[in-house]
């Protein structure tokens, strides 16, 4: 596993609200269930003294700090306070941000990511539903059921086909060492090569599927700089110039970042890309 | 949401880059009244927001005599089918010489890049594939509230002095006005002085509020319907209408649809929490286009309750086939409930993308 353990104590801020408390309940029904420290307190200013399933809330992160031991944070903020939220988590000591707030300005998300790596504060996201480390840690949305513990992790810059390729990995009979949705935003904290390089130092990770998809180059960036077995699938190949698809990242701008060219500069690094998701799991066992 | 020009060069105005002396106008006459201001010769240049429109006969050169004439002309005209409704008249420029310069996000460093080169008016992404060392760049960590003096200099190199200023500028309208993109193309310099003789400013659409802006896209009916709603929509050009949960699960239907050699309609992305409304709407939009066929409805997720999405295609009441993949909870409940209706629910994305194929076929 990468980023935190089961020992791993979490602060959830923007706690009180709907998908903060909501998914509270579930980051600790998963820490329960394995054994861990889960979710160990909320923020939210000016709610302190209040709980959130179980969980007590506090107005700032130093506050929780002085009852609780915590080294990671997990945002629902809404997207105008998360750029906000990041640089207090990083401020505070704090060594991983998870930010799952879609909709944070990209300004806000540059500003606090320079801040934080001026503190050693690693952010993943904004726009992601963060990371699982099946048997050990749920920092996010992601659903458990899908999952199981293995060797191949992931790196993908969205949810629900994040979930879809976890689910036939699961089926195939290969299991996960973590997942890690990076998210769908343009500027994001850590990338595909961030992400690699901690899946190098992990000896239980064995080959990595890269979930990419239009707009920019950060797949290719990973891919260049890794000498793990990896395997891509790139959405997005039926993408029109200049739109949008649904992700503020997914965009192909001035003729780059379409996925053409993108799996074939991947293609010309020696990684199998998949034609589609389903093909995912027997690329992953060729490469084992 | 890109600004159109004179948006733009109002916003450099007030930061104090030079632009050339002009009004906007609607009509014919509007310009006759004013026409004065501007000399003997100016320019006449459609307010779209698509971009070459000097090659799409949106730039114009006219002068008082001319003036009336190639004003309604051009407000008759649609550039890359995006009818004219405003010109920016603007006086003429003795050019001695073109640069271009722009700020932008690079996703790579996450900082601000600077671009700037002294063969302005061209294409950038051509001038950079075609002669990479033609265009300097240097980035700048947001954190930074001027580009040091030293940077400036490396990126000007022998241009003139006057141009450190525009980009000092440059850089604060890019970081007030919160830009993705801040270019000035051409640049140029002329015998009284430097000028943007272009002005293109697009700001983050999660920025508009704390901008004071208010999207003025011109919308279709379903376009509009879907931002009601709150969907990520963008249509296409085939007869497979598609719904999903999620940006990337629903490209990656997009793109097994044209693996199987079908052609996607639309794509719409229902985003989180799609219950029964939330799909119904969805499904009524997509419907809606006369173009869909079929539909695929694609959703994936722990927290999606199958019965209720299963309801909401149901309630939707449409004319067209709708195939279905559903994952969640409640999985076997919503199958019952489509299976009565006469709606079909598959196992996999695949079968649902490979059925639907046939069925247009």
């Amino acid at each position: 596993m990468i980023y935190g353990d089961r020992n791993t104590g979490v602060i959830v801020t923007g706690a009180t609200g709907k998908q903060g408390a909501f998914h509270i309940a579930l980051m600790n029904e998963y820490s329960r269930q394995v054994g861990g420290k889960g979710v160990v307190a909320g923020v939210t200013p000016g709610k302190a003294g209040q709980e959130v399933a179980g969980v007590p809330v506090y107005n700032s992160i130093r506050d929780a700090q002085k009852e609780h031991d915590a080294s990671a944070s997990v945002l629902f903020v809404p997207g105008f306070a998360a750029g906000d939220s990041i640089m207090e988590a990083a401020s505070a000591g704090l060594s991983l941000v998870v930010a799952i707030t879609e909709h944070i300005p990209v300004h806000d998300t540059m500003r606090a990511i320079s801040f934080a790596r001026i503190h050693g504060c690693d952010v993943i996201g904004p726009n992601c539903p963060g990371l699982l480390s099946p048997g050990e840690i749920k920092m996010g949305i992601m659903p458990v059921h899908l999952s199981c513990r293995g060797h191949v992790g992931v790196i993908s810059r969205s949810g629900t086909l994040t979930y879809e390729i976890v689910d036939q990995l699961t089926r195939a009979g290969l299991g996960q060492s973590t997942v890690v949705g990076i998210g769908g935003d343009p500027v994001i904290g850590q990338t595909f090569l961030d992400v690699l390089r901690r899946f190098e130092e992990d000896e239980q990770t064995r080959a990595v599927v890269i979930l990419g998809e239009v707009g920019g180059s950060l797949e290719e960036e990973g891919a260049r700089a890794t000498d793990l077995p990896i395997a891509a699938y790139i959405a997005g190949i039926s993408a029109p110039p200049e739109k949008r698809m649904g992700h503020a990242g997914a965009i192909v701008e001035g003729g780059e970042g379409d996925a053409r060219s993108k799996i074939a500069r991947l293609k010309k690094m020696g990684v199998p890309v998949a034609s589609r998701p389903s093909e995912v799991p027997r690329l992953i066992r060729e490469i084992l | 949401m890109k600004l159109l020009e004179h948006e733009a060069r109002k916003i450099f105005g007030e930061y104090g880059i030079p632009v050339p002396k002009g009004f906007v106008i609607c009509s014919p006459g509007e310009l006759e009244s004013r026409m004065g201001e501007l000399g003997t010769r100016f320019v006449l240049k459609a307010q779209v927001e698509v971009g070459g429109r000097g090659k799409s006969g949106g730039i114009l050169m006219a002068d008082p005599s001319s003036g009336k004439q190639m004003a309604e002309e051009l407000l008759q005209k649609e550039i890359k089918g995006v009818p004219v409704r405003e010109i920016l008249a603007v006086e003429y420029l003795e050019i001695q010489q073109e640069y271009y310069m722009s700020i932008a996000i690079d996703r790579s460093t996450k900082q601000a890049l600077i671009l700037f080169t002294d063969q302005g008016g061209v294409d950038i992404e051509t001038l950079a594939k075609e002669q990479p060392g033609a265009v300097r760049k240097a980035s700048l960590p947001l954190l930074m509230r001027d580009i040091p003096p030293f940077m400036v200099r490396d990126l000007l190199g022998k241009a003139p002095k006057e141009l450190a200023k525009v980009m000092n500028q440059l850089y604060r309208v890019f970081c007030e006005r919160d830009a993705l993109l801040a270019e000035i193309n051409p640049l140029v310099t002329t015998p009284t002085g430097v000028f943007a003789a272009d002005a293109k400013l697009i700001i983050d659409d999660n920025a508009l509020s704390r901008q004071g802006i208010t999207l003025n896209r011109d919308l279709t009916e379903r376009e509009r319907e879907a931002e009601k709603h709150g969907f990520s929509y963008v249509e296409l050009e085939g007869d497979i209408g598609v719904i999903g949960n999620g940006a990337g699960l629903t490209m990656a239907t997009l793109d097994l649809i044209e693996y199987y050699d079908g052609k996607a309609a639309n794509f719409l992305d229902v985003g989180g929490g799609a219950d029964q409304e939330r799909v119904m709407h969805a499904v009524r939009l997509v419907a809606a286009d006369p173009t869909v066929q079929v539909i695929v409805v694609n959703l994936l997720g722990g927290i999606t309750r199958c019965d209720e999405v299963a309801r909401g295609i149901i309630s939707a009441g449409i004319s067209q086939q709708v195939i279905v993949r559903l994952a969640g909870t409640n999985e076997a409940e919503g199958r019952q409930i489509l299976d009565g209706s006469g709606y079909r629910m598959m196992e996999s994305m695949e079968q649902a993308v490979k059925a639907a194929v046939e069925a247009v076929k």
